[in-house]
């Protein structure tokens, strides 16, 4: 349903996108994954025919989105990641109205279909306030609702959950998990990535406008190379500060480690050298008679793996 | 899967241009107090004009009809045609540039509706507004200030400013266009209309400029617009020097209106291309 090949773009001397490809298929969540400059918000602007790119094509239910026909735009909708979407001096109901009408939609259609929305996305209570008065998760509760006016065939979000509070966050991709269900095609351009996990079905990581990882999540997670633990330690000598010299000692170079700042006198961080395995280091602690009493990466593997691929890495 | 199923086609076109009307009637209610300023700004317009006019010396101006006019008389069309003019043209010109600069274009462009459609819709409210406005003051200062207005020239003085407005409409209609590619336009609009209404005879009587300007002025739209609306409201002519204003004004408005809807659609095509359209 969704399909990019190739697509390069360039604004002035910046790369913003080279050779970006990009399939989406029906009931399907892709998660366009990568940290700012990343190129993502170029992508899905090309995806909505609104920017037009150098090389490649886009194709959005196999129409051409730079030619982007009435038809198509009527099935499909856009969050755009900005707030400068809405108009601030009319009430989240007239702006819902508003749009429906656009989309063709009666004014009865458009405002019973409003009201649908705004219980959908939490924001009855607001529905005759000025959306100026808005908070910026409120405003993008209002541009989720509008991008759902009807039912689009094609979803596309661009930082959906960035203003929006964990429970918001997550009634917004169960929203979107719905509609993905009932059979869209949904790009979910993010730079969170502990969202992805349990609701993007594949990933496409972007890196200085090149794909860096394209594939499911779990292989995703395959990629991640952790290096960074937090142990919790035992000895019955020593504790905290005091006993680094010992445990530097016992490990070697290796890898480096220190007490938690602000921890309890048991927990150290380990920090892993390139060519280190973590099991040689256990052997050495536990030799020099400190006891390993528990072992766990630092960051989870999702996130080791979005800094091994977008170049965070440590 | 399916979808709300929402209507594509010009029917649905001309729907949406009352959505565009309603939102911009609600956007202006909203500003509650410019609104008032804009009329109070008006009302003191005319009382600036009627003390110029009690130093004018009555047989300087042209008589219509055979009859000498005050210059509060004369000076009012040109007052009510060239506040339609400046406000027109600047709203039609920024209404464009207001959509880029609080982002809402983008989001008008992902509807399923026309360019041409879009550029009507952000501008109807004004378009009917305006006019109304126009007729409302003419109507207001002649009753306040006792001006002697043939209220049977007020049908044909109406159709002269219909004929006229696609004119302005297409001019604001090119100027939104520069402005979405060079992002500041405004300032030549607003000289350009100001040359226009200066040498139109709005304010004073053409044949105070040296002749080779007013030979110039005489072919200006606003010239013509202004002569076409004062003959039968002034001189009681009804009908008769309507047809040749019209028939002179609208194969320019034509002309005005072709050009600016394809200068826009030219600009709007341009920096969708460039990825430029949501910014300013």
């Amino acid at each position: 349903m969704v399909e990019a090949r190739g697509v390069s773009r360039r604004f002035g001397a910046r790369v913003a996108l080279a050779d970006v490809s990009l399939v989406v298929d029906e009931g399907e969540i892709v998660a366009l994954l990568g940290p700012n400059g990343a190129g993502k918000t170029t992508l899905v602007r090309v995806l909505t025919g609104l920017v037009k790119p150098d090389d490649g094509s886009a194709r959005v239910l196999g129409i051409d989105t730079w030619d982007c026909p009435r038809e198509l735009r009527a099935r499909m909708g856009l969050v755009p990641s900005g707030d400068r979407s809405l108009y601030l001096r009319i009430s989240g109901l007239e702006n819902l109205v508003f749009f429906g009408r656009l989309h063709g939609l009666s004014r009865r259609e458009a405002t019973a279909r409003a009201w649908e929305l705004l219980e959908l996305v939490g924001l009855m209570e607001a529905a005759r306030v000025r959306s100026g008065f808005y908070s910026h998760g409120m405003q993008k509760r209002l541009s989720i609702a509008r991008a759902f006016l009807t039912e689009p065939s094609v979803l596309l979000i661009d930082e959906a959950t960035h203003d929006l509070d964990p429970e918001a966050a997550a009634a917004m991709r169960e929203l979107v998990r719905g509609l993905a269900d009932r059979g869209a095609a949904v790009v979910w351009a993010t730079q969170r990535i502990e969202e992805i996990r349990g609701f993007a079905d594949r990933v496409t990581l972007l890196r200085t406008g090149e794909v860096a990882f394209s594939g499911s999540v779990s292989d995703l997670i395959a990629v991640a190379v952790p290096r960074r633990y937090v142990l919790r330690l035992r000895n019955g000598r020593a504790a905290g500060r005091e006993l680094e010299p010992a445990l530097r000692d016992a490990i070697g170079r290796r890898a480096t480690i220190a007490a938690v700042e602000d921890g309890d006198a048991e927990h150290y961080l380990l920090h892993l050298a390139a060519d280190a395995v973590l099991g040689d280091v256990l052997a050495s602690l536990t030799a020099a008679d400190v006891d390993v009493v528990a072992c766990r990466e630092e960051r989870s593997e999702i996130e080791s793996a979005y800094l091994n691929l977008a170049g965070g890495g440590e | 899967m399916t979808s709300l199923a929402p209507a594509v086609g010009p029917g649905s076109e001309l729907r949406k241009l009352a959505a565009f009307v309603r939102r911009d009637f609600l956007i202006a209610w909203s500003y509650r107090l410019p609104f008032i300023g804009e009329w109070l700004g008006l009302v003191l317009q005319a009382f600036m004009f009627y003390f110029v006019g009690l130093m004018v010396d009555p047989a300087k101006l042209p008589a219509f009809g055979g009859d000498q006019v005050s210059y509060l008389e004369f000076v009012a069309v040109g007052i009510a045609l060239a506040a339609f003019v400046a406000l027109a043209l600047g709203r039609v010109a920024s209404g464009m540039q207001e959509e880029q600069l609080t982002g809402t274009l983008e989001s008008l462009l992902m509807t399923p509706t026309s360019p041409t459609t879009i550029q009507i819709g952000s501008v109807l409210y004004d378009l009917i507004y305006i006019p109304l406005r126009t007729a409302v003051f003419l109507v207001v200062i002649a009753v306040a200030f006792g001006l002697d207005f043939d209220a049977s020239g007020l049908l044909p003085a109406s159709v002269v400013l219909l004929a006229f407005i696609p004119f302005v409409w297409g001019l604001g209609v090119a100027s939104a266009g520069t402005t979405l590619t060079f992002r500041r336009g405004s300032g030549f609009v607003g000289l350009g209309s100001s040359i226009l209404v200066l040498f139109s005879g709005a304010f004073f009587p053409l044949d105070l400029l040296p002749g080779w300007i007013e030979a110039l002025a005489s072919v200006n739209p606003i010239t013509i617009a202004v002569d076409g609306m004062r003959e039968p409201l002034l001189a009681g002519s009804g009908w008769d020097g309507v047809g040749r204003a019209v028939a002179v004004l609208v194969p320019l408005s034509a002309v005005s209106l072709t050009a600016g809807i394809v200068t826009f659609r030219w600009a709007l095509r341009r920096e969708r291309g460039r990825g430029t359209l949501g910014l300013y």
